[in-house]
């Protein structure tokens, strides 16, 4: 089966000095939850608009359900999405942005799942307050209602939960997870590390319009022991311990400790060997090589 | 697309501003009504016009949308136009809007027929209210000047006024579609309300200059006025014949450029 979203040596230049996204290809399978993954200006945005339609590549393609993506497709009546906050009739009650935003498509309100959609934004009957008294967590969620109206195959959030408290960014992550169970594709983009890795199964990394990593997030976050950091009392000594091991494939320096590659050894096989040597252990982690990969493009304190 | 006008037309008619706009346009005569009863003119001073509708009510209309038709009719129906395409995209609903997914011709020719037919209802409006209020001030009688053969009745007055307001409607129709395209090309629909706010004055403007000769003919309001003949002289003016067909070109020519312009355009607002 073809996959949902496809996206191929896409690139947008804006200008002779802003290439937004540059040589860009993923693919998003029916059912994943795919986190685009990326820091602020990495062309997350540009690339989920393009897909949709509302930017026009320079080059390379995008398509969705195997048809490539133009303008006005009919196949984003699929889609349910939210693209960079949520925008309403100001003047208009929620109901009313919701219905008159349905029928513009020459679609009864009777076939929109507004029930369900409702019941998901959770807004009660602040519905059929005027949109311009709505906070801004509210109007997230009037946004996810509307994205939800079509009982969309694929639904697109573009930093879903940006401006939002605490509590609601929870209610985004328990709705992604439940539309997922429903067989819904999700393609979520972020810049918090955070957020995807408790929501999504697939990533895609990218930095300045470039795609830098892409797979499953145990993948990528590499939770396997196949790589750890240890700080150690000695270094020199525990290098020349690790050099006649076996199970060690690889000894690198990293700040004040060593970076190893383990195959076919444990952790608690290592500090036994390490304290047996007589070498004082201080820390054992394991190495999180996309995490790592995160902090280094986005710096420590913006990557959780 | 009749479904999109519903709705397009159900946002216009709910949203506040339509009603101040319009209401704003209609007190206008009821206030120069006032004013001219209060303080009517002597024959030969000022405003021909307006000595004249002091003689009937049913000729008010025809001074009201002679003074009101230069500035702010013309304002009003640049907002209009202005706000189509870039208010929505100034608030981020054209984004939704067009993921929908409704076509951009179809959004385009929906939001333009929104815009031309919101001038329409202004003008009507207008001339309804002034209708009235110049009728209450000064009775509903016919119009007779034996010493410029001008003799009309009523019923004339009445259709005159009407053919008067579809032509000044129809004349700043190029107004309207220049007022669209720039709004398909920004964000901000104050921009492009000045841009049209700008259009019709400068075309007045150099209407105005004599000297430019043969090169006003091209100008898009150059047969702005020529309804006014019609309530003086039984025949209609050939000029109102070259303003029906003044507005053509323009509106092609602007129209076409927004429609190239919109279906290239990347959506980032």
């Amino acid at each position: 089966m073809a996959p949902v979203v496809e996206v191929r040596h896409l690139t947008k230049r804006y200008s002779a000095e802003v290439l937004a996204v540059d040589d860009l290809g993923f693919t998003v399978d029916a059912g994943d939850v795919c986190g685009l993954l990326g820091p602020n200006g990495a062309g997350k945005t540009t690339t989920l608009r393009m897909l949709l339609g509302l930017i026009h590549p320079t080059s390379g393609d995008s398509r969705l359900f195997d048809t490539p993506v133009r303008p006005g497709l009919p196949e984003l009546a699929r889609v349910g999405s939210l693209i960079e906050g949520s925008a309403f009739v100001p003047y208009l009650s929620g109901i009313t942005n919701l219905r008159l935003w349905w029928e513009a498509a020459g679609t009864r309100w009777s076939e929109a799942a507004v029930d369900d959609a409702l019941a998901i934004a959770g807004l009660g009957t602040a519905v059929e307050r005027k949109v311009k008294t709505y906070s801004h967590g509210m109007k997230q969620r009037l946004g996810i209602a509307r994205a939800l109206l079509a009982n969309p195959d694929v639904l697109v959030l573009d930093e879903p939960t940006t401006g939002l408290d605490p509590q609601e960014i929870r209610e985004v992550r328990r709705l992604v997870l439940r539309l997922a169970e429903r067989g819904v594709t999700v393609l979520l983009s972020s810049h918090l590390l955070a957020e995807v890795e408790q929501t999504c199964s697939h990533l895609v990394v990218m930095d300045r319009g470039k795609l830098v990593a892409a797979g499953t997030v145990a993948e990528l976050m590499g939770d396997s022991d196949r790589s750890v950091f240890v700080e150690v009392d000695d270094n020199d000594a525990a290098r020349r311990v690790l050099a006649t091991v076996a199970g060690v494939t690889s000894v690198e320096d990293e700040q004040d400790g060593l970076v190893l590659g383990l195959d076919g050894i444990d952790r608690p096989a290592l500090v036994a060997l390490l304290v047996h040597a007589g070498i004082g252990v201080r820390t054992v982690t394991v190495r999180r090589r996309l995490e790592d990969a995160f902090i280094g493009l986005v710096g420590e304190e913006h990557a959780r | 697309m009749i479904a999109l006008l519903r709705t397009e037309w159900s946002k216009t008619l709910r949203r506040p501003r339509t009603y101040v706009t319009i209401g704003f346009v209609v007190v206008i005569p009821a206030i120069i009504a006032f004013a001219l009863w209060a303080n009517p003119p002597e024959p030969g001073r000022g405003e021909g016009f307006f000595y004249a509708a002091t003689q009937t009510g049913l000729l008010f209309p025809a001074a009201v949308l002679r003074v009101v038709s230069r500035l702010v009719l013309l304002v009003v129906i640049a907002l209009f136009a202005g706000d189509a395409i870039a208010g929505e995209a100034n608030t981020g609903n054209l984004r939704y809007q067009l993921l929908r997914p409704i076509p951009r011709g179809r959004l385009l020719a929906a939001k333009l027929t929104i815009a031309l037919g919101l001038a329409l209802i202004t003008t009507v409006a207008l001339m309804l209210t002034a209708t009235i209020a110049g009728g209450i001030a000064f009775g509903f009688g016919p119009l007779r000047v034996p010493a410029f053969f001008v003799d009309q009745s009523a019923g004339e007055l009445l259709l005159h006024s009407a053919m008067a307001t579809g032509f000044v409607t129809w004349s700043l129709a190029s107004v309207v579609a220049f007022g669209f395209m720039v709004s398909t090309m920004t964000d901000s629909p104050g921009g492009a309300t000045a841009a049209a706010v700008g259009f019709g004055i400068t075309s007045q403007i150099l209407e105005a200059i004599d000297s430019l000769g043969s090169v006003r003919d091209y100008l898009p309001l150059r047969y702005f006025d020529a309804w006014t003949g019609l309530f003086f002289s039984n025949r209609v003016p050939d000029d109102v014949y070259s303003g029906l067909l003044q507005p053509i070109p323009f509106i092609v020519v602007f129209c076409g450029v927004a429609w190239w312009w919109f279906r290239r355009k990347d959506v980032l607002s």
